[in-house]
Order: C-alpha cells, then structure tokens, then sequence
C-alpha cells in the first residue's frame, strides 16, 4: 500500500534529492516550502509522515514540529525531522518538539528509507 | 538335554540380529552425522552469501545515492539562467550534499588583480571580500594554478571554477558539519562537478545578463 509524505524544505535541492531517494519506494510525495505551509498541508493532504526540515522562512521546522503536534487533527503524523546541526542539544530539541527520529544531512538514502519504512511499521502497528 | 539344545542356534541368530541393527544404527548415525557435518558446511556458505548480498546491497544503495547527488547537483545548476539562481544553487549543493555551512563563492577580475567574493554562507564576508591573486595562501594559490586544494591553510577544499582551462572563480570550504568526520569519494565527485558546471553555468547567467541588457 502507498503511502503519502510530506517534504517541507525551503531548499529545491534537498526537496529534489528527496523525491529522488523515495521514488524507489511505495511512496506519494507532496511538498511544502516553509514551515506554514507544512502546516497548512499536513492538515489538508493528511500524509502519512512528514520530513520537516529546521531552518526554514517565515516558520522553522521546530516551530512547525509544535504546532503539528498540538493540532489534534495532526497530532499523530510521524516526524522525521531533518537537520544539518546533528548537535545532540538540536536532537534533543526536535525530540522534546515532538519530532518521532531525524536524519541529519548530508541525507543518506538508505537511512532515510529505512527510518521512513520503520516509522510507518510503528505507525501502522 | 535333548531339548535345550535348539536353544543356541536361536540365541545365535538373535545376537546376530541385535549385532546386525547396532551396525545398521551405528551406519545409519554415521550417515546422519555426516550428512549434518554438509547441512553445516551449507548454511555456513549461505550466511556467508547472505551477508555478502547485505554488504553489495548497502554499497549499491550508496552508489544510488551518490549518483542521485550528482545528477541534483548537475540539475539545479543548469536549471536556470538566473545568476542568484545558480549562486544559490552552488550553496546548497556545498551544505545539503557535501555538507558544509562555512562557504564562499570568487569571481576572478584580472582588472582588480584579485578575486572578489559575489556569494557566501557562514563566513565574514568583509574579510573575504576580496582576496589578491598575489596573496599568500590556499585561494591565491588555487585562482593561478587551477589545481584543487584539500585540506590546507586552514580551508577544508578550495576549488577551482573553471572553463576548459581557465580559472574564473573558486569556491573556499571552510568547516564540515559537525556529524561529517571527513571527506569522501562523492564529495570529490562534487568538487569536480562544482569546478566545471559551476562555472558554465555562472559563465552562462553573464551570457543571459548581457543579452537582456
């Protein structure tokens, strides 16, 4: 079964490397370029996961990561955060934001595509 | 005794029947054990071939990756004619795929005799400004010989924009992200990529600018 996710990044690099690594799994991909529109389409599109980046206009990841959460029509869709400070200060920050694990960049795609699959496992468990 | 003694051929023949299915138990647990001694010998070999496959498969899956950078990297430079598009397009190439946030992007302006920053993230700009062509260090050295240095004079890369042979530009890496222990084989892949797409393609925005004006 397919399954929907949500890339917020402001960055058309990263968004396009993303889409890159996810097409080689069962995954819809839809987009976002800041932190206000993730909300707006994490509460719209109803994906099954969300990659948030941090530092984004306008909102960043860790606001939108809150805001996600405390949303109740939101509230359950996994987090993966990602973040080029893999600082543990920053990690612990994502976690205590609401974030569900993170990938740092550079992203590693076999990374990336094992924690969305065990993510998804967990969630649909 | 008379009729005792139909008694030892009888007790003969079930001591050779019991001699004869020891043996056939004794043959068959030889042939078990042997047998067993194979079966180990093969799961032994397809463990072996499994962890094979799992190391191929996580190599081939890096390569996807590292082939997935390279063609992002190719396309977002030659995807606009836009010159902040192309300066921004370089940046992130240097922090999202080869993991930097301490960069600067020169121009050469042989007029001036030195390199001018036109871009950056991370640095102080006023310091890098411009930088001599006749000054001592990593850039300088880079801007006139066109060879890429790694590692030296307090910058992680310096590398050489160039087309065919010229040096019009380069690019100075300051720091990696704290998560990266070194530089890898895709990052010199990207060096490489950088140092020629990088600059046809700004090469190409002079082009557009000038056509337009």
């Amino acid at each position: 079964m397919r399954k929907k996710v949500l890339l917020v990044d402001d960055s058309s690099t990263v968004l396009m490397m993303e889409k890159m690594i996810l097409a080689k799994g069962p995954y819809d991909v839809i987009v976002a370029r800041d932190g206000v529109e993730g909300i707006a389409k994490a509460k719209s599109e109803k994906p099954d996961v969300i990659l948030l980046d941090v530092m984004m206009p306008n909102l960043d990841g860790l606001s939108a990561c809150a805001q996600i959460r405390a949303c109740e029509a939101t509230a359950h869709i996994p987090i993966i955060m990602v973040t080029t400070r893999g600082e543990e200060e920053n990690i612990e920050t994502a976690f205590r934001n609401g974030a569900n694990d993170y990938v740092t960049k550079p992203i590693n795609g076999l990374e990336l595509l094992t924690k969305l699959s065990n993510i998804l496992g967990l969630a649909a468990a | 005794m008379k009729q005792k003694e139909p008694q030892r051929p009888f007790i003969e023949k079930i001591t050779n029947d019991n001699r004869e299915y020891v043996q056939s138990l004794l043959d068959e647990n030889h042939r078990l054990n042997t047998q067993l001694a194979s079966l180990k010998d093969r799961l032994t070999a397809i463990e072996e071939e499994s962890r094979d496959f799992s190391a191929r498969y996580v190599e081939v899956e890096q390569q996807n990756t590292n082939l997935a950078n390279l063609y992002v990297a190719s396309y977002q430079l030659h995807g606009t004619l836009d010159r902040e598009r192309v300066l921004t397009a370089i940046k992130e190439i240097i922090i999202n795929l080869i993991g930097s946030e301490e960069l600067a992007i020169w121009e050469i302006d042989h007029e001036y005799g030195a390199m001018l920053l036109v871009d950056s993230f991370g640095i102080d700009q006023g310091r890098w400004a411009s930088v001599p062509l006749d000054a001592r260090g990593a850039m300088s050295l880079v801007a006139l010989s066109g060879e890429r240095v790694v590692d030296s004079d307090g910058v992680i890369a310096c590398i050489p924009l160039k087309l065919d042979d010229r040096v019009v530009g380069v690019i100075g890496i300051f720091s990696l992200l704290q998560q990266k222990s070194g530089l890898e084989p895709i990052d010199f892949e990207l060096f490489d990529l950088l140092g020629s797409h990088g600059a046809s393609a700004l090469w190409c925005t002079r082009q557009e600018m000038g056509v337009v004006q």
